[in-house]
């Protein structure tokens, strides 16, 4: 029996876990993934917003100005990392200046240090933005993190506290009977817990609806489309660069990311799918043009990949953050679309609010708030390097050439607190194949070192959900 | 540790390069991130590989062991399992960094480099397929990869994107495999591999080729499950209303190869767009002293014959310039392509070389049964030369004779198609 049950292993659902552990609970979290933070948590923006933008008064206004701040616990705590890089905001005509204005003033009224830029400054700082810019508003306070890892790092924080976390759990069935509610999953396995959150992301409405008869929100997911530069390009732009909101959306940005790559998009196109991340011709058109309208010469000889990702947003503009009307002790974290990054840990602070007012919680004696992230080599310096490679000659074994990930990262990431047990959780956690080549020459040694440390047959290893192993079948003679 | 040449690279670029830099007294490193050398032609046994260079046919392992033999006495040094991970360079020394288990970082110095890295295969994220990310889809070298080197099928029912060499080969691959080969799309009205590909790894075995086709949907949450293919427009636009539905587990991708250079990057030579290699000289010497470069890291043949002709002379001039000091002397004129010609290789030669002519390289855009290669000196037209069953996939020499030159200006190669 658990105290409480989370559906959804993403940054939201992750930072809550990490809240939970700091009682005397009994957690555990599903995710119906085979690893966690797959869904928005792995595919958006990566910025951590100052709270310029969400309306005045909003949940989203309060939580993202809040998150923004509490980021600096989960670097000092969690070792995520964080670009302390700033944003500007981007005017070119007089109706987006006055847009501009308009964002200052909310800036200032959700307490946000916002600032105009002279714009020989901004050409200076960042020379490739459109010459025709005329207004640029400066946000000192965005940053950028690596959103997926945010989501490892509390989790893993929040399972070196006692949480339980389980992959591979599709729910499809809440009864509540009394006070205990039984959660099923698809792959057989039967839960029993006092209470649940649902933090299911896309899914969130899904979820709610096998427990609720009136839903209070729609969801309606947005996708979001996007290419990935090439490492080649850091510097090209230093911080995030905004156009002002217009007709077309919240438009597109240019956002340096941690690792050196630069992300352009996304778009914002509604879909019916909860699971469709297909990349359209028209909308990478789309997004190229309009970074173009605010960056010049953007080297998009560069791409190394695009992606998709689909925004949890519902019908209502603010999150849903409530304890059901008509289920008690079930739990909505809903509509957790942008800024739901940046938001996460207050929503997570939210929540333990909403608990604290119905039950009392009692502290954990043994709770660390800390987590030490892996270390890769590339990230080491020389002489950590140097006693790394002394104490295991797997250091010197270089598997990924494009990102410098070496044999020991990847056999640390298998056998890590959250372990990776397919080709792409590795590249998720050590970068291998992330680079330029996109795994070309790394992949097979990851498959075998999967193989290896797994000990599985390698026709067992996935790329990356059940059942989907790269090599299919030995063939007859070996050679 | 200070050498005279340090070559990058130990398939048949290095290997050849190696062989024609060695004299004794001359101090060589030869450093190879696979256990063994012979680099991409190990995964290649089908036969074909040889006809030119050694007037027979061979096999890519069988090709590669010449190589080796060639160098297995010679004393020089050979770090395996070894990769470079950066170059720099000072005054007129170069320092590699690499690594191995053995030794973990370290150093070495260098006089003069040669680049024999090789290439990549593009992926599906560089031409932005459009449509879902399953697994089940990845460059046709990895699919080949895993079959003859490790033994292993990627796939059951497969389609093939690009009719690029090695998508043609692992078509006929996969099929005496027990796979089911659904077809093969490419993107241009005419393949990009060899006649001789197409003939016996798609007609022989009844593997459809869709000329002007691309895909234009994937679909699979998890493991690939369908792909639409269209025919394009001149323009390479989707005509609506063409899509052919093919419900296959594998998708591989044959849609060109990258020179594999970034570990230069910090040297800032020049690259070209057109190869996306590295400008070179006619000592294949780029533009960076002492930096040379060959085979397909230079830029992507079609034959190993003609990396090893080619290799064989990048080693000889860097052999003449660890003895000479320098091999540049004056300005460099350019050498550009006309029409009908993707690049010209060397881009840049010294005229004032002491040399009776230079062979250049070249690569046509479109097919032709006959047609002829115009080469101008600025305005004037020097030489003339005939040319029949011209095509992009294949690799054109044309030899031009120093006395044939008439000034100073920038040579221009192009292509007369003949009706």
């Amino acid at each position: 029996m658990y105290d409480y049950l989370v559906i959804g292993a993403g940054v939201t659902g992750a930072n809550i876990a990490r809240m939970l552990s700091k009682y005397e609970l009994n957690v555990i979290v599903l995710d119906k993934e085979s690893d966690i933070g797959n869904g928005a948590t792995l595919a958006n923006s990566a910025i951590v917003h100052s709270g310029h933008d969400p309306k005045e008064d909003t949940l989203k206004a309060k939580l993202c100005v809040r998150g923004n701040a509490l980021y600096h616990e989960l670097e000092k705590n969690l070792d995520v990392p964080l670009m302390h890089n700033g944003a500007y905001l981007l005017a070119s005509d007089e109706e987006s200046e006055a847009q501009l204005d308009t964002l200052f003033n909310r800036a200032k009224y959700n307490g946000v240090h916002a600032e105009f830029v002279p714009l020989e400054v901004a050409f200076k700082e960042e020379p490739n933005i459109a010459k025709d810019t005329t207004r640029v508003l400066s946000l000192p306070s965005t940053k950028i993190t690596y959103p997926w890892e945010v989501a490892l790092a509390c989790m893993e924080n929040a399972v070196s506290n006692g949480v339980t976390y389980k992959g591979n759990q599709t729910v499809n069935s809440i009864q509540k009977d009394g006070d205990i509610f039984t959660v099923t999953t698809e792959e057989g396995d039967v839960y029993e817990t006092k209470h649940i959150i649902n933090a299911a992301g896309v899914f969130v409405e899904k979820i709610a609806a096998m427990i609720e008869k009136d839903v209070p929100y729609k969801i309606n997911p947005r996708r979001g489309e996007y290419y990935v530069l090439d490492r080649r390009t850091k510097g090209f732009v230093n911080r995030t660069i905004y156009p002002v909101p217009s007709v077309r959306g919240k438009g597109v940005l240019l956002v340096p990311q941690i690792h050196g790559n630069i992300l352009v998009g996304p778009n914002a196109i509604e879909q019916d799918s909860l699971d469709d991340y297909s990349n359209t011709p028209d909308g990478l058109r789309w997004v190229r043009n309009e970074a173009s309208r605010i960056v010049q010469n953007i080297p998009f000889d560069q791409i190394i990949r695009t992606f998709t990702g689909i925004r949890p947003s519902i019908y209502q503009y603010d999150f849903y953050i409530e304890e059901s009307l008509e289920v008690d002790n079930f739990f909505h974290v809903a509509g957790i679309d942008s800024p739901g990054l940046t938001a996460a840990p207050a929503i997570a602070e939210y929540v333990e609010e909403i608990l604290k007012g119905k039950m009392r919680l009692v502290k954990k004696e043994s709770y660390d708030p800390k987590r030490r992230k892996l270390v890769l080599y590339n990230e080491m310096t020389k002489r950590q390097q140097q006693k790394a490679f002394d104490e295991d000659k797997r250091y010197g074994n270089l598997i990924c050439k494009c990102e410098k990930i070496t044999e020991a990262d990847v056999v640390k990431s298998i056998h890590s607190p959250i372990p990776a047990t397919s080709v792409k959780a590795i590249k998720k956690r050590a970068r291998a194949g992330a680079g330029l080549c996109q795994g070309g020459y790394c992949e097979h040694q990851v498959l075998k070192l999967l193989a290896r440390e797994l000990e599985k047959p390698l026709t067992q290893v996935d790329y990356y959900h059940p059942s989907t192993p790269l090599v299919k079948t030995e063939t007859k003679v070996k050679p | 540790m200070t050498y005279d040449i340090v070559i990058i690279g130990g398939g048949a670029a290095g290997l050849a390069a190696l062989h024609s830099a060695y004299e004794d007294g001359l101090k060589i490193l030869l450093i190879e991130r696979e256990k063994t050398l012979g680099g991409i032609l190990k995964q290649c046994i089908h036969n074909g590989f040889g006809v030119h260079h050694y007037k027979e046919e061979l096999t890519g392992p069988e090709y590669a062991e010449r190589g080796i033999e060639a160098i297995q006495d010679l004393d020089i040094d050979v770090f395996t399992d070894t990769t470079v991970i950066d170059i720099s360079k000072k005054k007129k020394e170069f320092t590699l960094s690499m690594m191995n288990t053995v030794d973990g970082e370290f150093d070495v110095k260098a006089k003069a480099v040669i680049m024999s890295t090789g290439c990549y295969e593009r992926t599906r994220g560089q031409i932005q397929l459009p449509g879902e990310r399953p697994a089940g889809i990845m460059p046709a070298g990895s699919a080949q990869r895993y079959l003859n080197i490790d033994g292993y099928l990627v796939g059951k029912k497969v389609f093939i994107l690009g009719s690029g060499d090695i998508g043609l080969i692992m078509a006929r691959r996969m099929k005496l495999e027990g796979a089911d080969v659904l077809g093969v799309a490419e993107l241009m009205p005419y393949s990009n591999g060899l006649t001789r590909n197409i003939v016996q790894c798609l007609h022989d075995f009844d593997i459809p080729l869709y000329l002007s086709h691309t895909i234009t949907n994937i679909k699979g949450k998890k493991q690939l499950e369908q792909i639409t293919i269209s025919e394009v427009d001149e323009r390479f636009v989707p005509i609506a209303g063409t899509e052919k539905h093919f419900d296959v587990d594998t998708l591989l991708l044959s849609v060109g190869l990258v020179p594999d250079i970034k570990m230069f990057d910090s040297l800032n030579m020049d690259i070209s767009p057109l190869t996306k290699g590295a400008i070179v000289d006619q000592f294949f010497q780029t533009s960076v002293e002492g930096l040379f470069a060959c085979g397909n890291s230079l830029h992507v043949h079609d034959l190993v014959d003609f990396v090893t002709q080619e290799s064989e002379k990048a080693g000889e001039y860097a052999k003449q310039y660890v003895k000479e000091g320098s091999l540049r002397q004056k300005k460099l004129t350019s050498v550009m392509p006309g029409d009908r010609v993707r690049y010209v290789l060397p881009q840049k030669i010294d005229l004032t070389a002491d040399q009776e002519g230079w062979t250049f390289a070249l690569r046509a855009t479109e097919n032709a049964q006959r047609g002829t290669f115009k080469i101008y000196q600025g305005d004037a037209l020097i030489m003339e030369k005939k040319a029949r069953f011209i095509a992009p996939a294949e690799m054109e020499h044309i030899e031009v004779k120093k006395d044939l030159l008439v000034s100073n200006e920038p040579l221009k190669i192009s292509l007369e198609v003949l009706a």
